[in-house]
């Protein structure tokens, strides 16, 4: 029952397990405009994590995208505020985000220093310029065609949607079948033998950091359009929330290993908890720990499933 | 029989990593500092900057073995949280001494990381998932245990003594504690058999299990022992500040995982010391302190630890590479790659250098100015942005000289570092809105017993610990003002909902206390359905605000009481169309005005930030030169003319309420 898609099987049924519960504890969690506003609540976690199932697919790791995001959502800000096209202001943002995601992937691919080091480097120093330059203020008075991208509220919703969802099936298209995608898979399954096999793992890295740049700064700007103002410290603890959804949606942090329908289901796991408690009518001071049962539950039941696999062939 | 002979080099024994470059950035730091850093070298710093690095110190010693054995543990910071909450609870709750309180947490540590040991041997899961699991499950934990609101103090002076005292006048006692389990660590790791197998695991699992180490006991062994050690920082933690809180520790997870990289410890595993563990950990703890009494920015602090990270790993890399190669040219490498390293380190110690002396005012030509350090809870945040301003015009007008300086993050240990600094460094007035009551008065008090003028403002501290509070409002009147903001849009009668900053933020639970005493005793009709947590962070308020709309159709009034939180309260209910819906609470007229011209927000209360800022300098002032003393009534504050003394409080005047009238008069 496990083979392939064990790992995402296992997050299928922690998800299912927890929407069963609401079903029962909460029906009215159910309505229509609840599911549709978490759902695009969680479409900048979910473009975060799409770059950070590349990141982890080649076997590293990029701790640094929350403070990308904050960068980048106050680049699109102050770029909308000189009055340019929003659509512009968008491309700064990602702009933005991926010239942040080429240093990182300079330093990792060019330099050979541990994407771990350099991103845990980037994180508290890019941080530290924002708080610097910003001292905590907000970009304000932008014009009013900023928020929706000036096309109201209705089609603003939609449109996030739909680009979220073109970007999540083109590079889930992209990573099976494109000889690009799949050297991923090779560069994180072994990148000797990958290298042997005429791929350049550095190059791949470099890359995937680019993109991984170039993401979050596009899931700031989604973000950052669905509000009146920007503000300077967006983006907090995105990091932690995309590397658990990444994780709990079956990827090996040790690369070669992930699929983006995984992500999906760890990012709808983790982005339904929240709410979901509060429709149960459940403390808010248990939400945290709560979080972290369902996270090692699926961590459990994975490896449950795991060892039962291992038996299976010395029968 | 001949001896074994080590190959290397005494040298090479000495730094196996490279450990000679933080050695030589070490030596950098201290040298610049000596030359900006005011009492920089001074016993007194030297004990302080001890203390201050023996928390996150002990989580980086347990850590170093963690990483070599190529593992990682997330979870330390979060098992602090929960150690010292449990810890306080053993000693206030179920009355037990402090010696067993102090046994037990320790067990509780242990089978915390007996519990990442269990999930990570057994499970054959990776230690990243699953102390990223416990890392929530922790702090979860002790946020449950506690609601978010209770934490314990008032613990013994003997207790504290091992926090705050200090041993034959210089030594402080956890350092005594710290420099044990450094020696037992290094023992561990260094000079046991044991540390050698958790090397061979940190190159290879499977290999190291064919050579007859026992992979599993020895991995259970670090996990189980970064628990320990984590509670262990905890009691000290507790000590530290006088206060157990289920916010203990935050972020100390990567503080420490940054020394323990930055003292050439190799992520992947196999390679790593605990000297090159100390190493890192000084280089970070000097240059923050240096900074500070430099009167550097703190964000430099930031940048700086990410330079010298990648800037030390980085030649470790490339130089390790060459040695890998085996080129002949390794050590003309080696020596051009230190070179430039170094050359590196002085260009951006020189530049602070410059920067620093650029900033600080030529104190030789006049009499030295009188110097008022005043600290905010949080450094980013808009409210205390916006204090900063006046604060800022007061001191010009004045012509004082201004440190403003405070935490970045959500460390709470935080402000003690601080005041810490400024004690050093000697200032004439300190003036701090405390975030930490009764962990900050004991280091206030200190600075009284050196002649420094202690002012609060905006939260207070114990009032022996400061001369005068700044009083914008008691947590008695915003409660007040905001439940009775509250009826007025409910007439009396309805529901409503609080958005608050975090769960465990202390300004915010005190005034939630008088709102519910305020609802008891005034108005029976109105409900407070539910209290959801934004963390600060304004697109958390707007979602959470979606959610409560979604399950409480009842309520018509949704209250934020952090500054992000009303506008983000504010977007939601205006996206959500629902025109029966209100938003007030406590909030900056810059973030609302549009919210509050379109009708969604009501009203929000706020007292005038910048004036407050503006008086808190002015007092400082007047306190330093004598007119504000014990007695006074009246306190003559420059443009804000004559105010009210009550006893040891200067008085602002009445929070202001902004609406749809008069929120355009005001400009912050």
């Amino acid at each position: 029952m496990t083979g392939r898609y064990g790992r995402e099987i296992s997050t299928a049924i922690a998800l299912a397990a927890v929407l069963v519960a609401v079903a029962v504890a909460a029906p009215q969690f159910y309505g229509a405009r609840n599911l549709q506003q978490i759902l695009i609540n969680n479409t900048p976690v979910l473009i975060v994590a799409i770059g950070m199932t590349m990141v982890i697919l080649v076997g590293q790791i990029d701790i640094s995208v929350g403070s990308q995001f904050a960068i980048a959502s106050v680049v699109a800000g102050l770029a909308a505020q000189t009055g340019v096209p929003i659509f512009i202001a968008g491309l700064a943002g990602m702009i933005a985000g991926a010239a942040m995601g080429v240093v990182n992937a300079a330093l990792i691919a060019g330099a050979g220093i541990p994407s771990i080091v350099v991103t845990l480097a980037t994180m508290v120093a890019l941080r530290d310029v924002l708080r610097w330059t910003t001292q905590g203020r907000w970009v304000q008075n932008l014009p009013p065609a900023f928020q929706w991208a000036g096309f109201g509220q209705t089609s603003g919703e939609i449109l996030i949607t739909l680009i979220t969802s073109v970007l999540f099936l083109a590079v889930a298209w992209a990573l099976g079948n494109l000889p690009a995608g799949r050297a991923l898979y090779a560069t994180g399954s072994d990148a000797e033998a990958a290298r042997l096999a005429g791929i350049r793992p550095a190059r791949v890295v470099f890359f995937v950091f680019v993109v991984m740049g170039l993401l979050t700064g596009l899931a700031a700007a989604l973000n950052a359009i669905r509000f009146s103002e920007v503000q300077s410290n967006a983006g907090a603890g995105v990091e932690l929330k995309t590397i658990a959804a990444v994780v709990v949606g079956g990827a090996s942090i040790t690369g070669g290993r992930a699929t983006l329908i995984g992500t999906l289901l760890g990012v709808l796991l983790l982005g339904i908890i929240g709410p979901a408690l509060t429709f149960a009518g459940i403390n808010a001071f248990w939400e945290k720990a709560i979080q972290g049962l369902i996270i090692l539950a699926a961590v459990v039941a994975d490896a449950r499933g795991k060892a039962r696999a291992r038996v299976v062939p010395n029968r | 029989m001949s001896p074994i002979v080590d190959p290397r080099s005494r040298f090479e024994r000495w730094f196996p990593n490279q450990e000679w470059r933080l050695l030589i950035l070490l030596a950098i730091e201290l040298g610049i500092f000596a030359f900006t850093a005011a009492n920089f070298f001074t016993t007194a710093n030297a004990a302080e900057l001890a203390r201050l690095s023996v928390e996150i110190g002990l989580l980086a010693l347990a850590q170093t073995c963690v990483i070599v054995t190529g593992g990682i543990d997330l979870s330390v910071g979060s098992m602090m949280g929960l150690a010292a909450i449990v810890f306080g609870s053993l000693w206030h709750d179920a009355g037990l001494p402090v010696g067993w309180s102090i046994l037990l947490t320790l067990c509780l540590g242990t089978l915390g990381g007996f519990l990442n040991a269990y999930l990570i041997t057994r499970l054959h899961t990776l230690p990243l998932i699953v102390t990223l699991g416990t890392f929530s499950l922790f702090r979860g934990l002790a946020e449950g245990l506690t609601e978010g609101i209770r934490n314990y103090t008032g613990f013994s002076p003997s207790f504290l003594f091992l926090g705050q005292g200090f041993w034959m006048g210089v030594l402080p006692p956890q350092l005594v504690i710290f420099a044990i389990a450094a020696l037992a660590y290094w023992l561990l790791l260094e000079r046991s058999v044991i540390g050698r197998g958790l090397s061979a695991i940190g190159f290879s699992e499977e290999g190291a299990r064919y050579a007859g180490v026992p992979v599993r006991a020895r991995l259970q062994l670090v996990y189980t022992l970064s628990g320990l050690t984590a509670s262990l920082g905890a009691i000290i933690y507790v000590a530290h500040l006088g206060q157990a809180k289920s916010d203990a520790g935050t972020g100390y997870e990567l503080m420490s995982i940054t020394a323990v990289v930055l003292g050439g410890t190799s992520i992947f595993g196999g390679r790593g010391s605990i000297r090159g563990t100390l190493l890192g950990l000084a280089a970070i703890v000097v240059l923050q302190n240096g900074l500070r009494l430099s009167d550097g920015p703190a964000e430099l602090v930031g940048v700086l630890t990410g330079l010298l990270l990648i800037a030390t790993i980085g030649a470790g890399r490339i130089s390790f590479q060459s040695e890998q190669q085996e080129a002949e040219v390794k050590n003309s490498q080696v020596a051009v790659l230190s070179a430039v390293i170094i050359a590196g380190a002085l260009l951006v110690a020189g530049s602070n250098w410059w920067l620093v002396r650029s900033i600080k005012p030529s104190a030789t030509a006049s009499e030295r100015r009188t110097v008022i350090a005043m600290m905010p809870k949080a450094k980013g945040d808009p409210y205390f942005v916006s204090c900063r301003i006046g604060a800022e015009e007061a001191a010009q007008e004045l012509n004082v000289e201004l440190l403003w300086d405070g935490p970045t993050d959500l460390d709470p240990a935080k402000q003690n570092e601080v005041v810490e600094g400024w004690i050093t460094r000697g200032v004439d007035v300190i003036a701090v809105s405390v975030e930490n009551q009764a962990g900050i008065s004991t280091v206030l008090r200190k600075a009284r017993s050196k002649g420094i003028k202690v002012l609060t403002w905006d939260a207070d501290a114990q009032k022996d610990a400061r001369d005068f509070f700044i009083n914008q409002a008691t947590p008695q009147g915003i409660g007040n003002t905001l439940v009775d903001e509250v009826a007025r849009v409910l007439h009396g009668k309805g529901e409503f909902a609080i958005v608050t900053a975090s769960l465990s933020a202390a300004n915010q639970n005190e005034w939630m206390k008088y709102m519910k005493i305020r609802l008891a005793e005034k108005y029976p009709n109105v409900k407070l359905a539910v209290v959801r947590p934004s963390d600060g962070d304004r697109d958390r308020a707007f979602a959470e605000t979606q959610t409560i709309l979604n399950v409480y159709p009842n309520v018509k009034v949704i209250t934020g009481i952090a500054a992000p939180a009303v506008p983000g309260a504010a977007e939601a209910v205006k996206q959500s169309g629902r025109r029966d819906v209100k938003v007030n609470g406590l909030s900056l007229p810059n973030m609302c005005k549009p919210f509050v011209h379109a009708g969604v927000i009501d009203s929000i209360i706020l007292w005038n930030t910048k004036n407050l800022g503006y008086l808190t300098v002015a007092a400082g002032v007047a306190l330093h030169n004598g007119t504000l003393h014990t007695g006074v009534t009246q306190l003559t504050a420059g443009r804000l003319g004559t105010l009210q003394v009550d006893g040891d409080e200067v008085m602002l005047g009445p929070p202001l309420i902004f609406t749809a009238q008069n929120i355009d008069q005001f400009n912050f």
